[in-house]
């Protein structure tokens, strides 16, 4: 039995992404189980999911907690060493990563690969929906499900032109993936727990919820407020009638770039 | 409701961010505009529902069913205590108050209870993954009036609630909406200065619920009332009945349908079904708004 485990953002597709995979195994004659993890998974905010693989029905009912590999489809949480807790020996991390595996700074006695998904999401999809691509890069990785039946599973659930996007996604990634090098970086899991849901009430900080980050052009601001009194967190104050956005509070929805009525604040996406 | 400019707005801030809301939420921009024209002589009560934004006020909660029974022993509990300083504030999901907490909320409001109640209306159950609830409108898609070879969306158009409340004759009811916040905030302090049962209810656009891009939460908000699909209205006494936006011309509903994940599936028909009922209804609005008069 194969059994993996995604780490994703709300709105990244970790939980469909689980299914593809289930639904594409299913297609050769596989049994699978796609687990979606319940819990106030909120779009920006951490979701974990779960697939299992056999060649007989899968009995098991529980999260799996030592997977052989590990899909992580956001970018900020590839950095996190606590992404790689409990993966088997010998087993696998694929990450969201603009870097080679040689620049991950997570190690232990496992493999690393890494796709620059963001980007190719963006470039096909125009959103950081990085899910279909992630899953081009694990059949070219992993062999354990079919570019075809990867393709056949997404047009599935997405008819029409979108469908046709994740499929081109998927290629990209496929042919962009850099292959498993030996994990060496300093970083360990350690004893933390994988990083999911975050529940109920106030945070500390949701910088990495972002993939972009606002920033105003305080010469082209009009000081109307708008931008102030639109942000549900609110992240942006005024001093001396000009916006301050506390990037802590951000959590990058754009709703101040999109009602900026002089365009005076820029959508710039995160380095990682 | 007290008109005011984006300058009168008080910078105080009651909401303790962030939240965990999603990126975009409605509800939690709805909760910090209210709770800024509360400010913080409130308690405030809720029931299961999407995080929104969490308040520097002490709370109540309880199951959905009893949310308009607790909130009066909560009002009543500060008469007897002498605190009419301090207001009894329910801040409940469409769910919590078009469905399962209509029947005590009904009650509350037949006695006239002194208490403000805003709904932060979504127009489905969020919370649990998007289940329709009475406030959904027509053919719109949830995963419990799903869109395939069997199924069109929601079947029938959500009810009325701003005018069933408005027919048990209390004090104030309102509609207000998260991109119109001089008129929301003015109707809230008009509210806070009266007594007996007062209910707002916001129309709060959810990114995740409704299918479109965090960042267009106030364009959908805004076309929604440039629509006409959410007029902006208020009802005083159950008899005054006022409009608070009329354009000279309504944007055809397209406008706002086309911008939306859960309405993607609607065809031209459909679309013009859903046209002749807005344009029915704002008739009927203009007519009241004309008259001033809540017909009862
Ligand atoms: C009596 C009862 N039924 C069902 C639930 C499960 N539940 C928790 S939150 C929720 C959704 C509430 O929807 P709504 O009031 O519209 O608020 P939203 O989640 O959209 O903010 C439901 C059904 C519950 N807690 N209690
Ligand atoms: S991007 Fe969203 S959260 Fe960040 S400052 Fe703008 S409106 Fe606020
Ligand atoms: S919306 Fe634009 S112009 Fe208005 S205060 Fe914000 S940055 Fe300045
Ligand atoms: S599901 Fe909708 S209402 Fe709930 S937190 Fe997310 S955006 Fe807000």
């Amino acid at each position: 039995m194969i059994e993996i485990r995604f780490h994703g953002r709300g709105g990244q597709g970790a939980v469909t992404a689980s299914r593809l995979i289930a639904e594409a195994v299913a297609k050769e004659g596989k049994y699978a189980q796609a687990i979606p993890m319940y819990g106030t998974e909120r779009r920006g905010a951490p979701v974990t999911a779960y697939v299992r693989i056999d060649d007989r029905p899968v009995r098991r009912r529980d999260l799996v907690h030592e997977p052989d590999i590990v899909i992580v489809i956001d970018p900020i949480l590839s950095k996190k060493p606590s992404v790689a807790a409990g993966i088997k020996s010998g087993g696998l991390l694929l990450l969201n990563y603009p870097k080679p595996p040689e620049e991950v700074e997570i190690g232990g006695d496992f493999m690393v690969s890494t796709v620059d998904a963001t980007t190719i999401a963006l470039e096909t999809l125009g959103r950081p929906i990085t899910n279909t691509a992630v899953l081009g890069a694990f059949s070219r990785v992993t062999g354990i499900a079919k570019l075809e039946s990867l393709e056949e599973a997404i047009l599935k659930r997405f008819p029409g032109e979108i469908g046709k996007r994740n499929v081109e996604a998927l290629r990209r990634a496929y042919e962009e993936v850099h292959p498993p090098k030996p994990a060496k970086g300093p970083l360990r899991p350690g004893e933390e727990e994988p990083p999911h849901v975050t529940g109920y009430g106030v945070l500390k900080s949701v910088a990495d919820w972002r993939v972009f980050r606002p920033v105003v052009d305080l010469e082209k601001c009009v000081s109307c407020r708008l931008c102030w009194i639109y942000c549900p967190e609110t992240a942006i104050s005024l001093v001396d009638e000009k916006p301050v956005i506390d990037y802590d509070k951000c959590k990058g929805c754009g709703i101040c770039v999109h009602e900026c009525p002089v365009k005076a604040i820029e959508f710039v996406r995160e380095a990682v | 409701m007290e008109r005011l400019t984006i300058k009168d707005i008080p910078l105080e801030e009651y909401t303790i961010t962030p939240g965990s809301a999603c990126q975009g939420c409605g509800p939690a921009l709805a909760a910090r505009l209210v709770f800024k024209a509360l400010g913080n002589k409130v308690i405030r009560h809720g029931v299961p529902s999407c995080p929104d934004s969490v308040t520097a006020t002490p709370r109540t909660f309880s199951v959905f069913e009893s949310a308009g029974a607790a909130l009066t022993g909560v009002s009543r509990a500060l008469k007897i205590l002498g605190r009419d300083d301090v207001m009894a504030v329910g801040f409940i999901g469409d769910g919590g108050t078009y469905d399962i907490g209509f029947q005590a909320l009904s009650a509350a409001a037949e006695r006239n209870e002194n208490i403000l109640w805003f709904c932060k209306n979504n127009e489905a159950y969020m919370n649990t993954g998007i289940q329709r609830s009475s406030a959904t409108p027509l053919y719109a898609w949830t995963t419990t009036t799903q869109v395939g070879p069997r199924g069109r969306g929601k079947e029938t158009p959500r009810k009325n609630l701003p005018f069933i409340i408005a027919a048990h004759h209390v004090p104030y009811v309102a509609t207000a909406s998260i991109a119109f916040p001089t008129d929301l905030i003015g109707k809230v302090l008009h509210a806070k200065k009266l007594k007996g049962f007062r209910y707002i209810d916001i129309l709060c656009p959810c990114p995740t619920g409704w299918r479109f891009d965090p960042s267009r939460t106030i364009e959908v908000a805004r076309l929604a009332v440039q629509t006409g699909m959410w007029a902006l209205y208020e009802i005083i006494d159950g008899r005054e009945f006022r409009l608070t936006y009329k354009p000279k011309k309504l944007k055809p509903v397209e406008e706002y349908l086309k911008i939306q994940g859960r309405f993607r599936h609607l065809t031209d028909r459909e679309i013009e079904e859903i046209q002749r009922m807005v344009d029915e209804n704002w008739e009927r609005l203009l007519k009241l708004d004309e008259m001033g008069e809540f017909p009862l």
